[in-house]
């Protein structure tokens, strides 16, 4: 039989036909390129309409063009072709800089205007004390019963944050804000430094960085007012921006020598940036005539849509996101640990299961009608605080936020699991000492996104009355709240004319998107580097 | 009994059958006395244990005992239970909530099932190191110092860590490197490392389901020659289907067959020379399995 078939020879082998297989991929792509394209063209749509890039002198654009384009492509393409991984570090310090840069600036107005520097120092030691003795009843009296630990623990912090920040702020003495942010801000990004370098360099090494990174961000501080930054601003970008983006470039670039080369393209892009900006300043080439400009981040609303500004919608928004952080974050990855790792499968389980998947999916503006019930008319909270919306953003974001932690609990090996409860853990001990350290970055990434969400939602700030208009910063928890979506909403509706639909609203919607895409970045970023 | 005294002494009973009836039965059995494993107490020992998933059976109540600083062995073919058995021991099993244990499984005469048992109390003196090595992410010094962290163990943690690591073998590779990470370790260092974690908080019996195999014949004649030096101070019980592996290491050997039955259990010369069940033998010599 075999020999049978050998000895006769084939003249091939037919064909299959391929034509519903190749219709359907280039329909599927048809179809992903639409969406991509679409929402590509508005985007760059509405920049152009925020930026007005031809409104600038040819000039200008060519300066740019040769200090800045020309050489970061230059660069790029050599440093990709010695080695790819080097141009995503120098990418990475770049877009790490940017990022960074914009949270310090947001971190800036909240101590410039809304959180004042001592306050800020009162609370930063009632908790500082308050570690302290949590972690000293902890090790020092193992003979305690863990019910009077926990006693003591509570009572310590609660007269901590009690006492020590009315004490300190009716005290007559003042401490110069920009010291405050050096010794807290600027003492935490050392110790974090210290620690990351001990860990792999030795403990000298790692006390001389840190001292180093606490020095940088004082001498910055210092020379702030030369290059027209205030100290106190100055040291909040230092502590925030500079010193970690700097921090985390030369520590990669001491770890991983083959990505050193990657240096090289973070210089040619920030030294392009400057030389250009020399450049065109010399030469007196005007830029363009853009409406997203210094005065629309430090104005507040105006009549004319020139002078409009977003700055109490941005601080407001900052405030949202913080106590929607503080308010969901606890209850969310409870909840999530909870439902993962202690409760048994049974109907009512599975029943609570489907409907937090069914209510990550409820429409934002329901949220906004149970926040008025709930907290508005049941509660009797005034309309419109930042404690009110940010407790409604919370309850729209925090099914996503369950969502997403279970998610990142369920993908921790079982094996990881197994070799803790083998070893005699509780399952409390398994799940404080390997569940959550490996589940972090997920949580994270996940709580980060939804936040994102959060950010960008309108229709429950306007249910639960948060005011169109607010000309201040929201200074507390129970003052009034606008957002910068429901700024640029009311751009749109209440204000709508000709001017205000071609100049603020672009300008708005630009700002919501770079705030919400950076925010997107760091959750990705963080997702890629602990979870792939 | 509580949680923070591990080596407490709390589980020592007067149960009367403990020790040396165990004695005469293996030294009875036994086909030369010149080759047969000298006389030991037993530690774990039990009756009548069967276990179901749900409706299926895993274990067709066994009896057995097994010595103190020897190594014994259960081999059998996919299936068979013997890993199911390994996890009766330190109530591993109580985790599936579709595993029910029937029988009585004494661990030093006390039986493990009885309703006054801490399971957690108990898994602090049995150790378990598993098939997949499964270091915690964590730095090796702390993947060592892991079980005498949440046990509570009094003393000085840089010594134990350096003794348990020492006795796994495996202190000379990483002694400069404590701090890295557990998980940047190869496959073989790695489940020593895991071996050196379940020895730490000195446990009365160390199990070892697989332990091999899913490591290269280089890690696994280092695990196999550990486990006999283990032997002299630990009791280990070891699950395997590499036959070969059992001869070599092994004192005694238990064989499961399929349904979940313990077929022979004596000593490991005997079993693979001369066994008495015609269905071992058929196992042994790879005639099915």
């Amino acid at each position: 039989m075999a020999t049978d078939t050998d000895s006769q020879q084939l003249d091939g082998f037919g064909r299959v036909s391929r034509t519903a297989g190749v219709a359907f991929r280039y329909l599927i792509l048809a179809a992903t390129l639409f969406g991509i394209v679409m929402l590509g063209a508005l985007l760059v749509y509405v920049t152009a309409q925020a930026i007005q890039p031809f409104t600038a002198d040819p000039g200008w654009h060519l300066t740019f063009f040769l200090t800045l384009v020309l050489p970061t492509a230059a660069v790029g393409r050599y440093i990709y072709r010695r080695n790819p991984a080097a141009l995503g570090f120098g990418a990475t310090a770049v877009g790490a800089l940017l990022v960074s840069l914009m949270f310090a600036g947001g971190a800036a107005m909240v101590f410039i205007d809304i959180l004042s520097p001592m306050t800020w120092f009162a609370y930063v030691l009632a908790l500082a004390v308050s570690a302290v003795a949590v972690v000293g009843f902890e090790r020092l009296d193992e003979r305690l019963p863990f019910v009077a630990r926990l006693v003591a623990s509570g009572a310590v912090v609660a007269l901590a944050f009690y006492f020590i920040p009315s004490i300190l702020l009716s005290l007559p003495i003042a401490i110069i804000g920009w010291i405050i942010i050096l010794l807290t801000l600027g003492g935490g990004v050392a110790a974090l430094v210290a620690l990351r370098v001990a860990r792999g360099h030795g403990r000298r090494r790692g006390a001389f960085a840190g001292v180093a990174a606490f020095l940088g961000v004082g001498v910055i501080a210092l020379v702030g007012p030369f290059a027209g930054i205030d100290p106190l601003p100055a040291a909040v970008l230092a502590a925030i921006s500079f010193v970690p983006t700097a921090s985390y470039a030369a520590l990669t670039a001491v770890e991983r020598p083959e990505k050193r080369v990657g240096l090289a393209f973070t210089g040619t892009v920030l030294g392009g940036a400057f030389l250009g900006a020399a450049v065109v300043d010399v030469l007196s080439f005007a830029g363009p005539d853009s409406w997203v400009d210094w005065g629309f981040f430090t104005n507040a609303h105006s009549g004319t849509a020139a002078d409009a500004g977003l700055y109490p919608a941005i601080g407001g928004s900052i405030l949202l996101m913080v106590a929607v952080a503080a308010l969901s974050f606890p209850l969310g990855v409870g909840a999530a640990v909870y439902l993962e790792e202690y409760a048994p499968d049974n109907r009512f389980t599975r029943f609570i299961d489907v409907n937090i998947s069914n209510l990550a999916g409820v429409p934002s503006v329901v949220y906004g009608i149970l926040g008025l019930g709930v907290f508005v008319t049941y509660l009797g909270r005034p309309m419109g605080t930042v404690l009110v919306g940010g407790a409604t953003l919370a309850l729209l974001i925090l099914p996503i936020v369950i969502i997403s932690s279970r998610e990142a609990i369920r993908s921790v090996p079982e094996e990881t699991r197994q070799a803790s409860y083998g070893m005699g853990a509780t399952r409390w001990q398994t799940v404080k000492n390997v569940v959550l350290p490996r589940a972090f970055p997920g949580i994270m990434t996940g709580t980060i996104l939804s936040l994102g969400r959060a950010i960008g939602e309108t229709a429950p700030l306007i249910m639960i009355g948060a005011p169109n208009v607010v000309y201040d910063l929201p200074s507390e928890f129970t003052s009034s709240v606008s957002a910068m979506p429901l700024q640029v909403y009311a751009w749109a509706s209440l204000f709508a004319s000709e001017e205000f639909y071609q100049q603020a609203v672009p300008a708005g919607v630009v700002v919501l998107l770079v705030v919400l895409l950076s925010m997107n970045s760091v959750a990705i970023v963080l997702r890629n580097r602990y979870e792939g | 009994m509580s949680n923070n005294t591990p080596q407490s002494d709390t589980e020592r009973t007067d149960d009367p059958t403990d020790d040396g009836m165990a004695i005469q039965t293996d030294v009875s059995e036994s086909v030369d006395d010149s080759d047969a494993v000298p006389p030991s107490s037993t530690v774990v020992r039990s009756e009548g244990v069967s276990v179901w998933y749900d409706d299926d059976q895993a274990l067709d109540d066994i009896t057995l005992e097994i010595p103190e600083n020897r190594v014994t062995a259960m081999i059998g073919p996919s299936g068979c239970g013997k890993s199911t058995f390994l996890r009766c021991i330190n109530r591993m099993n109580d985790r599936i909530d579709a595993a029910r244990v029937e029988g009585d499984l004494y661990l030093r005469g006390k039986n493990v099932y009885d309703a006054d048992v801490d399971p957690v109390a108990l898994r602090r003196r049995v150790g378990m190191v598993f098939q997949k090595p499964n270091p915690f992410p964590k730095s090796i010094y702390d993947n060592v110092a892991y079980g005498l962290e949440i046990q509570d163990v009094e003393g000085d943690y840089d010594d134990i860590v350096e003794q348990s690591l020492k006795r796994a073998a495996l202190w000379d590779e990483v002694k400069d490197q404590l701090d890295s990470s557990g998980l940047d370790l190869s496959g073989g260092q790695q489940q020593r490392l895991c071996i050196a974690r379940a020895i730490a908080p000195d446990p009365e019996v160390i199990l070892m389901d697989e332990p091999a195999s899913a490591l290269d014949p280089v890690a696994t004649s280092q695990i196999e020659d550990l486990i006999e030096e283990l032997a002299e101070e630990y009791t280990v019980v070891i699950v395997t289907h590499n036959m070969q592996q059992a001869a070599r290491i092994s004192d005694k050997t238990a064989v499961f067959l399929t349904g979940g039955e313990l077929v022979e259990f004596d000593d490991t010369q005997k079993i693979f020379e001369n066994p008495e069940s015609q269905r071992v033998e058929d196992y042994i010599t790879g005639k099915f399995g």
